[in-house]
């Protein structure tokens, strides 16, 4: 049985009379990898911030391992860690020295540790250099060392591989899933790289206007299954979105001449039978699989902020 | 405890590995060399006095002063030497300890000082975006709070027993040390002989009240505004302008409870105060309430409100 390492209930913020985040709730597993995706402007970063402390919570709570950021805050940041936005750090110290500073802040975390992590992302060589000279990459390494100093239960990356190369990016997709693996840490990525979350992510929450509007398992086939998307070229086109509708109860839209329904891949055939039935010409009849980016565009729409 | 000493060394650490920091530093002895150099060069060090016929000296200069001197005219250095001739106390040579003393000036760069970094240790870790990696830690924002507050402290003690100490270091390679402690001081037109170390306790003193108190209103308004070009602007402008605005509002019943109006605690010492109706103990609590409001002023702002995006 899955243990929720974090659980957010009916998170809501507001800024001034505006509502910023409109009552969230998700529950994240140990060992899960969540993709948090949303345009600009949606929220994320303000849930992010609400997460780990940085924002009060207007309403709702955040449980961390159990405990709530609002009454017992010091055991809830105890079991995260977080990049949050740019890893920033401070430009007149060095690497070493930056890791050290964190490591003051928390009892229990050994020097063996702070270099365990150091080799962890692999920054051995220029850990002595000043991090004014690191490039973004360097430092977004460096953010995830901090973040992992004090062995997290639960790890908030915000835009985790910005900055780094793709081999860079390979590795800490690969580094994240064995977190999430073998050390059983509850992971959250934030991004708007939906290629990206995909590749890495067990489970995506999609935030639109600070309302979670969809959570969607990446590997799961059923929800495939509800996506597809079936291209059907016919004439007459009109007679044809009558006949879907009032045999079928399906909507169906028009699209460079060819009819465009997302139904159930079994239902084909029922439907080909139908159109013949009425003497409605089919010539083609394709099933695409839609992509997440997809379905991320059809949930959110038009990139707009309210 | 130790968790706190840790959140100490932090912010010690990050105010002292910095270059800004030292050039603080370098500029105090640099100015503090050049006055001994300048008080060597051109200053009145008692030489004369330091011979066995100093009573001589003395009375050889009163004569001359009161050649020249017209009718109804007032000399200071007359008074003087005769308050030395009467009570028979040998002029003292100047040595380091006076030139510790007469360097108690250097505190307002002192308060300077530490209003550039109380300004900035709260408004920097914005600046740079750390200050989301600093609160996302199991501690309280009071702790952090208080953590910076008492750093900034710890720096002005720092610079303070900096100048004290090279104060007297250059002094005593410059002038020697004089065993003697005694030394004469004006006191509104009379003269007084007191100890030397009590004038340089009292002189620094008095300077403290003011530091601690810009300070402090330099740290508030870092947290308030979290900007920490405008904590220097507005603390280092009230610093140099409060005595004119004093002045400027002294007619009003009110102006005895301006900030400014009560720093400066020597008032009391000789003569009236700037205002009619102040006591050491009216100031004194006038003080305090100033500064608790800034620090609960200070506190709400830090751990109230949220770190939202730049």
């Amino acid at each position: 049985m899955a243990e929720p390492a974090m659980q957010l209930l009916d998170v809501k913020k507001n800024i001034g009379n505006k509502q910023i985040i409109k009552g969230i709730s998700f529950t994240i597993n140990r060992g899960e990898v969540f993709g948090f995706i949303g345009p600009n402007g949606a929220g994320k970063t303000t849930t992010i911030r609400m997460m780990v402390g940085l924002m009060n919570l207007s309403d709702g709570d955040i449980r961390i391992m159990g405990n709530s950021i609002k009454s017992d805050y010091k055991q809830a940041a105890r079991e995260v860690g977080a990049i949050v936005e740019n890893p920033e750090m401070y430009p007149f110290m060095s690497g070493k020295q930056n890791l050290l500073h964190y490591a003051r802040m928390i009892p229990g975390i050994t020097k063996e540790r702070v270099n365990e992590v150091i080799s962890l992302v692999g920054l051995e060589k220029p850990i002595n250099d000043k991090v004014g000279k690191y490039s973004l990459g360097m430092r977004q390494r460096l953010g995830i060392a901090q973040a992992l100093l004090h062995k997290p239960s639960v790890l908030i990356l915000d835009e985790p591989t910005n900055g780094l190369d793709p081999a860079g990016i390979r590795e800490i997709r690969t580094y994240i899933r064995s977190l999430a693996e073998k050390d059983n840490v509850a992971i959250i990525i934030s991004s708007h790289l939906l290629s990206e979350v995909e590749q890495m992510c067990d489970r995506i929450g999609i935030i639109k206007n600070g309302e979670l509007i969809a959570t969607q398992n990446v590997h799961d086939t059923s929800v495939e299954k509800q996506v597809n998307q079936i291209l059907m070229e016919v004439t007459p086109v009109k007679k044809a979105v009558e006949l879907l509708k009032t045999q079928h109860d399906i909507e169906s839209t028009v699209n460079n001449g060819a009819l465009v329904i997302q139904n159930d891949k079994e239902s084909i055939p029922q439907l080909i039978k139908t159109l013949v039935e009425h003497d409605i010409s089919v010539y083609q009849v394709s099933v695409t699989k839609a992509s997440l980016e997809d379905k991320f565009f059809d949930l959110i729409g038009e990139n707009t902020i309210e | 405890m130790s968790n706190f000493f840790k959140l100490l060394y932090n912010e010690q650490f990050k105010i002292y590995i910095r270059k800004s920091t030292w050039v603080m530093y370098l500029l105090l002895a640099g100015i503090i060399i050049t006055l001994a150099v300048v008080t060597n060069s051109y200053g009145d060090l008692n030489e004369k006095y330091q011979q066995d016929n100093w009573r001589d000296v003395l009375q050889e200069e009163n004569n001359e002063i009161n050649e020249h001197l017209q009718e109804n005219e007032q000399s200071g250095q007359l008074t003087k030497n005769n308050f030395y001739l009467e009570n028979d106390i040998q002029p003292r040579a100047y040595d380091a300890w006076q030139f510790v003393m007469e360097n108690v000036f250097l505190l307002s760069l002192v308060t300077l000082f530490t209003i550039i970094v109380a300004a900035g240790i709260i408004a920097n870790e914005f600046r740079w975006g750390t200050i989301k990696l600093l609160l996302i830690r199991p501690l309280s924002r009071t702790k952090i709070l208080l953590s910076k507050y008492i750093s900034v402290l710890i720096f002005a003690f720092l610079t303070l027993l900096f100048v004290l100490l090279i104060s007297l270091i250059v002094g005593a390679l410059f002038f020697g040390v004089n065993g003697d402690a005694s030394f004469v001081q004006n006191q509104l037109g009379s003269y007084a002989h007191v100890s030397i170390y009590g004038e340089i306790l009292k002189g620094y003193g008095y300077q403290l009240v003011t530091l601690l108190m810009m300070a402090t209103f330099a740290f508030m308004i870092s947290s308030a505004f979290r900007q920490s070009s405008l904590a220097i602007g507005i603390a280092i402008f009230l610093m140099f302008a409060g005595n004119s605005i004093v002045a400027f509002f002294a007619d009003h019943s009110w102006a005895k409870f301006i900030l400014f109006a009560n720093t400066n605690l020597e008032q009391y010492e000789f003569g009236e105060p700037i205002i009619e109706g102040m006591s050491v103990g009216f100031s004194i609590t006038v003080l305090a309430v100033y500064y608790i409001i800034f620090l609960v002023v200070t506190w709400l702002f830090f751990t109230k409100r949220d770190v939202a995006g730049q």
